[in-house]
């Protein structure tokens, strides 16, 4: 048992002790450990099993740029898969579970992977599952059927399949200011910022602030560093003008200076509280940003360099001083560069013993000789770690003598004994923020590293994310970058000052050590260095085809640690510099985001309902309501045992024979006023309107400007200037957008104003041969005879003290009228109709019936109005004025669009009284497996209670030329083939006398 | 005489909710005003349209875009160019429009079943309000008696800011049900009240 | 993306909703010019760079907006009002009718 609880020391509270389960065993942590320290403090040093050989894997880092130790959080049924431990805080009741290994993390059966090495190298996939099927076991069947297997063994957690019932939200700010990270720049950035006054919004990804000052162990304007965060933390949180974000990842940075963030409300809590979310995700605009991202620690490639047990330096560091916890008793260091050395100082002061100092550079600073004295380790010059040994713990190192200006290993190998190993391989700045904003990091070749780009968008960079070499500097440079966004003078208030060693920021050119085994460069995707010069060989040299080839740098640490050591082998094997060989730029998301904050609280009902004013009352009478669009219908009004089609029969009948009543409030309205009114619908509409009278009615049709037909409904004359129009419900949005677009841009010198009031009106279709008689039993102030109100007419009057606006026009074919009031009003007029019209046995009816109804007269809705057919192709040619142009005039009689092949619309009657489907094809003959000529298709069926039929409409090429025809039904998806006579559309009473008489 | 019905009747649940235990975040409720109107002027008529609507409402528009006003149940609020909702807890104030403003003026458009107006108030409205809008609510940004046009999703919605802390939402009647429970719901966290 | 509409604001893409590039010019309604109608109703120019198209403010004041994008970059060069566009349009059409 190698790492351990330090007796004193950390961050931690050793006061309260966290209970919490890992792979259903029991363990005991202090509050403000993470999972991967609490587990370490319990000895643990095996947290995974890596992607594609299943090696052994312990923790490499201790935050977000952690590849290794990957775990699934679980929550009852519920399972959150691939978080690092490294970033989850410990609560008592906390239950999380190792992954990708089986049957144990102890003992997995995918280890034998690593005995095939050979054969799972880059591209292997690819080379053995794609081509040409050569045999039966070849190419990408030879896929189909390992496919399960791969993926059992290959990969991450897996998900689950239970619902997740935690509340996610998402959250709009707006600020002056945002700065991105609370590490000793973005704090001092926010307190000089703060000052003058401005919307400030500090964000964080770890649970309390002060980055790498709550472990550096420096001294901080003569405190210890993290009591000066902890200060200012304080101090921050108190102004009334700034919101501390802590446990937020700020993850996207979009055009317009417009940031995404996710915060992490109630991850550290076994249950959130009371109508608080899981997750909120944030979209900040901000004018100003001041990114002080920090920077990642760098592995080193040589191999073994994924044993447990090797680890970041700086994560050796952060566990002891932060966490209390010893990740070795018998500590390695190998480095590349200064600051390894503090992690050896922090370490040895933390009680454990440093094996030796390993170090690529043949001299150092003396600011690092000293630390390495301090720790009285052996210090190995122009030395390189060749092997990391072990299992599922380090044994020990073996070391050779290496220039690292060619590469060159030489001397005998020499064995030194460590339970760990700690490594830097220089430092990268978190650039990732400033790459999404629209730049290109830049190559600096004193540092090794990528520097943030020249700002594209208004953001002001500060500490290491900057390259600032320590502290004292990254002090400064966030409390210049805090004034410069705030817009203020430079403060002549004193320097912050920082005791702390004087290192050399420059770490030695980055460079493998090219020795026997396996060695890693992203350790979470198994790709090794070797895989890089393999897909070099096969030509995939450009960065991009390189991530692609070997997958390097892709899944959830996006190649935090890898990016550079992945290039600096390629420039290497190109013989190229590593800005020639290129950068990946970095696009969002920077770590994972739960899909569920990106959903947001349309998580569950996805989409409003929108309700009629008379809804409730439609499900009191037991109404199937349907979805239509965002509206819910009536569908039928069933009787107890009545089928669906028993159920619209009955309605319709009852329409027919007596009298109906159906909700018609979800048809589009708009109020169309102005002197040119009537002019603007004479052009959007294919017939005329200027001659309609006060108080009356038409039936428009609208074409779209290529000469399709697109909408249709009736327009009422209110008055010599006010129309109100009704579009069809599905279109009602798409109409108003099109007529204010002609408004706004084709005709801006038409005086006319539109208004959408679909909502402000209630509508109620009352139809049958009884419906003026129900009307006359109930409306008072108006006659609705045949003389005051004629077929088109329009009357004012009031239906139990509620002003109403009655037209009388008919979609059914009957006697009919639209009966309109005030919404707050709809469901109090329906029942007084009801209740007139119960002597009359009036019957309420759904969706079904009126399509029924419509069929039966063969009137066109978006079935048949699909976006296809024009005006003549549905028969409608009467209604194209010749009198004047409108919109879609000039081009609807293309030569195309007048082909005698076109789809027109005709009528279908089953002849082998079985029931027709819509979207059925029309075909001459043959059958359901052969079938004849194509020559169209079914749009609409029902049974017709009028006919005594199954019946349909249908578009058919040649139209009305095969009226009398036989042809089949072909409905080879729902397997029916079955012959129909093709006839008018116009099924029942094609001369109108009911609707008229 | 018939009172109009609310649309949000069933989900209608006067009390407190969610996380009230240290005090409600807002109070929610439903001004049903008796008038909700549109009058929109035409192009360069802006000026006479907003004496029209002083000289019969006696409310004063204020110039600029979102301009607006309120105060005792009557405010006004620009929501487009040279277009105006005006809102009056008594009922017939339509027809007086119709009466004041000139046809060579502009328009006057009756919504007031058309659109469910919602209070949020409390210290915890602009919080609640910036989990559904994009739209900055803090009051150098919105001051009082301004408004905003915008939109939650599918839902369309004219706000007006109508006291430090107080917002008047007006959403179309047809959603205004499925509103008010998400707005219920986003507002659990910090306590409410339906009043 | 943002789009700062003259009247609301600079608010959300999601508020907008794009109506189609601004270059084309619509026949007069009389016309039955095919060629014309055809290159109005088809025809649209794929640019590179700077573009100028119709965008309403559905989500808001519900005005058209004319708005020049780089398509390159997404960068906002400018916006009007598609109505005042149009009419300062028309009006250099009368000023300079003569010399075309």
């Amino acid at each position: 048992m190698s790492p351990r609880r330090a007796a004193s020391g950390g961050r931690i509270d050793r006061a309260r002790t966290i209970r919490f389960t890992f792979d259903g065993r029991a363990y005991t942590g202090h509050a403000g450990d993470t999972l991967a320290s609490a587990l370490m403090a319990n000895g643990a040093t095996l947290f995974g099993r890596s992607f594609k050989y299943h090696r052994p894997r312990g923790v490499l880092t201790a935050g977000i740029d952690e590849p290794n130790a990957l775990v699934t959080i679980l929550s009852g049924d519920v399972r959150e898969p691939n978080i690092p431990a490294t970033t989850v805080e410990i609560y008592d009741g906390l239950s999380a579970a190792s992954q990708n290994r089986f049957p144990s993390l102890g003992f997995d059966i995918g280890a034998v992977n690593q005995l095939g090495g050979k054969l799972l190298s880059a591209g292997f996939y690819y080379k053995t599952f794609m081509g040409p099927v050569v045999g039966p076991l070849k190419g990408t069947r030879f896929w189909m059927f390992c496919e399960h297997f791969i993926r059992r063994a290959a990969g991450l957690g897996s998900a689950g399949y239970a619902a997740d019932d935690a509340r996610y939200e998402k959250m709009n700010a707006f600020c002056d200011i945002l700065v991105v990270g609370a590490g000793p720049a973005g704090l001092s950035a926010a307190k000089a910022a703060a000052t003058a006054g401005h919307r400030l919004i500090l964000a964080d990804l770890d649970a309390t602030l002060g980055g790498s000052a709550k472990w550096s162990g420096e001294t901080i304007d003569g405190k210890d560093a993290a009591g000066w965060a902890e200060a200012a933390a304080t101090e921050l949180a108190a102004l009334p003008n700034v919101r501390v974000l802590p446990r937020t990842t700020v993850w996207g940075y979009y055009d317009n200076n417009t940031l995404a963030a996710l915060e992490r409300v109630a991850d550290h809590r076994l249950t959130p509280g009371k109508g608080e979310p899981r997750h909120r995700h944030w979209t900040i605009r901000a004018d100003t940003v001041v990114l002080a991202s920090g920077a990642f620690e760098r592995t080193l490639v040589f191999p073994g360099n994924d044993r447990p047990g090797v680890m970041l330096a700086s994560a050796a560091e952060r566990y002891a001083n932060e966490y209390g916890v010893l990740p070795g008793n018998n500590v390695a260091i190998f480095t590349n560069n200064d600051s390894a050395y503090c992690a050896a100082a922090a370490l040895r002061q933390a009680g454990a013993s440093i094996a030796a100092i390993i170090d690529v550079r043949p001299d150092i600073s003396t600011a690092a000789r000293d630390l390495a004295a301090q720790t009285g380790a052996e210090l190995l010059l122009g030395h390189a770690v060749i092997k990391a040994e072990g299992g599922k713990q380090l044994t020990g190192i073996k070391v050779q003598r290496f220039d690292n200006s060619t590469g060159v290993l030489s001397g005998e190998p020499r064995s030194i004994e460590a339970d760990c190993l700690a490594i830097s391989g220089g430092w990268s700045p978190v650039v990732h923020l400033a790459s999404q904003a629209g730049g290109k990091p830049e190559w600096d070749a004193d540092r090794q590293a990528f520097m943030p780009p020249p700002a594209t968008q208004n953001w002001i960079g500060a500490g290491a994310f900057t390259g600032a070499a320590n502290t004292e500097t990254a002090i400064a440079e966030g409390r210049k970058a805090g004034e410069k966004a705030a817009g203020a003078k430079a403060s002549r208030a004193r320097p912050v000052k920082v005791f702390a060693p004087a290192l050399d920021p420059h770490p030695a050119p980055y460079r493998e050590i090219r020795a026997d085994g396996k060695a890693f460069v992203d350790l979470q995707h198994d790709v090794t260095a070797e895989d890089v010069r393999l897909a070099h060989r096969e030509g995939f040299v450009s960065v991009e085809h390189l991530k692609r080839y070997t997958t390097l740098g892709m899944a959830t640490d996006q190649g935090k640690t890898s990016n550079v050591p992945g290039l600096a082998i390629m420039a290497d094997a190109r013989g190229l510099s590593i800005p020639e060989a290129g950068t990946t730029r970095f696009r969002p998301p920077f770590a994972a985001v739960s899909l569920g904050a990106l959903a947001g609280e349309r998580y569950g009902d996805l989409r409003p309902d929108r309700l009629t004013p008379m809804h409730d009352w439609h499900v009191e009478q037991g109404a199937r309501m349907l979805p239509a669009g965002l509206w819910f219908r009536p569908q039928i009004y069933g009787d107890p045992g009545e089928t669906v089609e028993q159920a619209y029969v009955r309605e319709a009948k009852a329409v027919r024979e007596s009298v109906g009543m159906v909700d018609v409030s979800t048809l589009g309205k708009i109020a169309v006023q102005g002197p040119d009114a009537a002019q603007f619908l004479d052009r959007v509409y294919t017939n005329m309107f200027s001659t309609l009278a006060v108080g009356k009615a038409r039936y428009g049709l609208m074409l779209r400007e290529d000469g399709i037909a697109y909408d249709d409904g009736t327009t009422w004359r209110l008055g010599e200037q006010e129309f109100l129009m009704t579009t069809t419900t599905a279109n009602a949005g798409k109409v108003m957008q099109q007529l204010e677009y002609y408004l706004d841009i084709v005709w801006p010198e038409l005086k006319v104003h539109l208004t959408s009031v679909s909502d402000e009106w209630a509508g109620a279709a009352i139809a049958g041969p009884k419906a003026r008689d129900v009307l006359a039993a109930c409306v008072a102030g108006t006659k609705v005879d045949n003389e005051a109100l004629p077929f088109m007419g329009i009357v004012h009057g009031q239906i139990d003290g509620v002003k109403v606006m009655i037209c009388r026009l008919s979609f059914s074919g009957e006697m009919a009228f639209e009966v309109y009031c005030g919404a707050g009003f709809g469901t109090h007029v329906w029942e007084a109709l009801m209740q007139a019209g119960k002597p009359f046995g009036i019957v309420p009816y759904g969706m079904e019936a009126l399509g029924t109804l419509r069929i039966e007269k063969g009137h066109v809705t978006g079935a048949e109005i699909d976006g296809r057919t024009t005006a003549r192709d549905l028969y409608l040619d009467w209604m194209l004025s010749k009198k004047k142009p409108f919109a879609g005039s000039a081009v609807m009689d293309r030569d195309g669009l007048l082909s005698p092949s076109r789809l027109k619309l005709v009528g279908v009657v089953s002849l082998d009284d079985q029931a027709l489907a819509g979207g059925a094809h029309i075909v001459t003959g043959g059958s359901l497996e052969q079938p004849g000529e194509d020559i169209g298709h079914i749009t609409a069926v029902c049974y017709s209670p009028a006919l005594g039929k199954y019946i349909g409409l249908a578009l058919v090429k040649g139209g009305k030329e095969r009226i009398g025809r036989r042809a089949w039904s072909c409905d080879p998806v729902r397997k029916r083939f079955g012959p129909i006579q093709i006839v008018s559309h116009h099924f029942y009473d094609p001369e109108g006398s009911r609707m008229h008489g | 005489m018939v009172e109009p019905l609310s649309p949000l009747a069933p989900a209608w649940k006067p009390g407190s909710h969610g996380n009230f235990a240290a005090g409600v975040g807002v109070v929610l409720s439903e001004t049903r005003p008796g008038s909700i109107v549109e009058a929109a002027a035409w192009h360069g008529e802006e000026k006479k349209l907003i004496a029209a609507i002083r000289k019969s409402t006696g409310l004063s528009l204020p110039d600029g875009a979102g301009a607006g006003t309120y105060s005792g149940g009557k405010g006004a609020f620009g929501i487009a160019p040279g277009r105006f909702l005006l809102i009056d807890q008594a009922e017939g104030l339509a027809a007086r429009l119709r009466e004041a403003v000139a046809a060579d003026t502009g328009t006057v458009t009756d919504l007031s079943h058309g659109r469910t107006a919602i209070r949020v108030a409390g210290p915890k409205a602009e919080w609640v309000l910036s989990k559904l809008f994009a739209i900055d609510f803090a009051l150098p940004a919105f001051p009082v008696g301004s408004g905003v046009s915008t939109v939650h999703h599918d839902i369309f919605a004219q706000i007006q800011r109508t006291g430090e802390d107080a917002f008047d939402l007006y959403v179309f009647r047809s959603f205004a049900r499925s509103f008010w429970k998400m707005l219920g719901h986003s507002t659990e966290e910090v306590g409410y009240e339906v009043r | 993306m943002l789009i700062t509409c003259p009247y609301c604001g600079p608010r959300d893409l999601s508020e907008f909703t794009y109506q189609g590039d601004a270059n084309r010019a619509r026949p007069d309604p009389a016309s039955t010019e095919q060629q014309a109608w055809y290159d109005y109703v088809y025809q649209r120019v794929n640019t590179v760079g700077d573009h100028k198209e119709y965008w309403q403010h559905s989500g808001g004041c519900r005005s058209h907006l004319v708005v020049v994008r780089s398509t390159l970059t997404h960068v906002i060069s400018s916006v009007g009002f598609a109505r005042e566009h149009d009419e300062r349009k028309s009006a250099t059409r009368h000023k300079s009718g003569g010399k075309a």
